[in-house]
């Protein structure tokens, strides 16, 4: 582990962080260990985002050093025997639904969900029923994450759901939604499994669906 | 500049429960004000699912009534409620809105033409918002060129340009006057409004940027805004912004609001035992 490498991705020099990352590999450290870093990082910068200590600009920065870290360490990972990926907590299927384009909320808890081990598939913004239900047969996620900003989006949320019972899906996944209009009533009247109602809520309510801690 | 009242609109929620409840006191309340506060429209958004949203806003704009003459902006993406609500505003409302989205085209440029009301039109099309400023006027021409089919004056048009926040791209903000200073140069005759909040979302100490915000946007010529007419910050900063860019004759406007106590700043609400 790398005290450096961690405080520069908290501290946001991202520079440094980069260089440090160089570093550490020419000089023969295991690939995988920059990764756990990293994760570690964003881990930290996460919960100073959900006490309200860091900012939206902040989380995309570090997104984007987890990203130049990774493009480093790729290369020397391949033709490395064993497992390289670490284990995910499960699979989750997100987007904002048809008719809204909100998609910073979404990419929040999106963040926040990988952060916490979970591999995210993002499909977008918004996105029509079928899509939902292609991914969820191409991906096979344990979770299915609906996001909206505005009123509108309440019945393309009850239609996704229904387009996923209609494909013989819904039993295969737990539907959760989110967003600015939404609370516990919509998340009935969707037909969904739950509200979250912030990226920690959709983080808790994933782990208790996926049997993680 | 003129003020659209953004105060009434039940994607928040203590105006949604007012609308679920019939609360009649808080949204006049709401409406009277914002109108002595210089509205010169209201926004009325009733935000609810679309089986009750036209009675809702039917009730909406009956309790605006009793409380004041400011005209109302119906603010519905539904046309049937919009159509409802025309048949029930006692002077000619504004609609919010129209885009190039067909949905909005079809079922509620209609209605802007129809009955002559001024209309929002927002800078996107069935696409999204666009990225670019030329995409962005490349809409606006596209929708311009819908309104004048059916005889809709430019002037009756508040071109919303579509702020995006700051915090997820940096450049917004640029593309954002660069967009109202084309709208400017090519359609004069058109009216360019704003909300004034989205800008700044997932931003610390956001109404510091807001008011900024708002200053360098009308510089650029916005000459409307969404926004709250009771907001300390706002209404300074629009006056001052206004008696710099010679907008107001003999600083009338700016001298009468001092002595009408516009800038002495609001004393926090006393606590309530």
């Amino acid at each position: 582990m790398s005290k450096e490498l961690i405080d520069a991705v908290v501290d946001m020099r991202e520079e440094d962080a980069v260089k440090i990352a160089e570093n550490l590999l020419n000089s023969g450290a295991d690939p995988l260990s920059l990764l756990d870093d990293c994760r570690e990082a964003l881990g930290i910068i996460g919960s100073r985002f959900a006490a309200g200590e860091c900012f939206v600009p902040e989380l995309i920065l570090a997104g984007e050093m987890l990203r130049q870290v990774g493009a480093l360490v790729k290369p020397k990972l391949e033709g490395k025997s064993g497992d390289t990926q670490q284990k995910k907590l499960g699979k989750i299927v997100f987007g904002t639904v048809e008719g809204d384009i909100h998609d910073i909320a979404k990419d929040i808890v999106e963040f926040m969900l990988e952060v916490n081990g979970f591999e995210v598939i993002d499909l977008g913004v918004d996105v029509l029923a079928a899509k939902f239900v292609e991914a969820v047969k191409a991906h096979k996620p344990q979770v299915v994450g609906l996001s909206g900003f505005l009123t509108l989006a309440y019945d393309p949320m009850k239609n996704t759901v229904q387009a996923l019972k209609d494909a013989g899906l819904r039993d295969s996944v737990k539907i959760m939604i989110g967003g600015g209009q939404m609370d516990d009533q919509v998340a009935a009247y969707a037909k969904a499994d739950a509200y979250g109602k912030d990226a920690m809520a959709a983080v808790t309510l994933s782990k208790g669906w996926v049997g993680a801690k | 500049m003129k003020i659209i009242g953004e105060k009434i609109n039940g994607t928040r929620k203590r105006v949604q429960q007012a609308i679920v409840e019939r609360d009649a006191k808080f949204i006049r309340d709401l409406a009277l004000s914002q109108a002595e506060a210089g509205a010169d429209w209201l926004d009325a958004n009733a935000g609810t699912a679309p089986q009750r949203e036209a009675d809702d806003l039917i009730w909406l704009v009956e309790n605006i009534q009793a409380v004041t003459e400011t005209p109302i902006c119906l603010d519905s993406a539904n046309p049937a409620a919009l159509e409802t609500a025309i048949k029930v505003v006692k002077k000619t409302p504004m609609i919010n809105s129209i885009s190039a989205e067909p949905h909005r085209l079809n079922g509620v440029l209609p209605l802007v033409a129809q009955y002559k009301t001024p209309a929002v039109a927002l800078a996107m099309d069935e696409k999204g918002i666009p990225k670019t400023k030329d995409d962005r006027i490349n809409v606006i021409r596209r929708l311009l060129g819908e309104t004048r089919k059916l005889g809709v004056a430019d002037n009756q048009l508040y071109f919303d340009p579509l702020a995006m926040t700051i915090a997820t791209g940096q450049d917004n903000g640029l593309t954002f006057f660069e967009t109202i200073r084309a709208i400017r140069t090519e359609f004069p005759e058109v009216h360019i409004t704003c909300g004034l909040s989205n800008i700044s979302f997932g931003m610390p100490a956001r109404a510091h940027i807001n008011r900024v915000f708002l200053t360098l946007s009308m510089a650029a010529g916005l000459d409307s805004a969404i926004c709250d007419p009771m907001d300390y910050e706002i209404r300074t900063t629009m006056l001052a912004t206004e008696l710099l860019l010679n907008q107001d004759k003999h600083c009338l406007k700016y001298t009468k609001a001092f002595r009408a106590g516009a800038f002495s700043r609001p004393q926090p609400a006393a606590s309530k035992a």
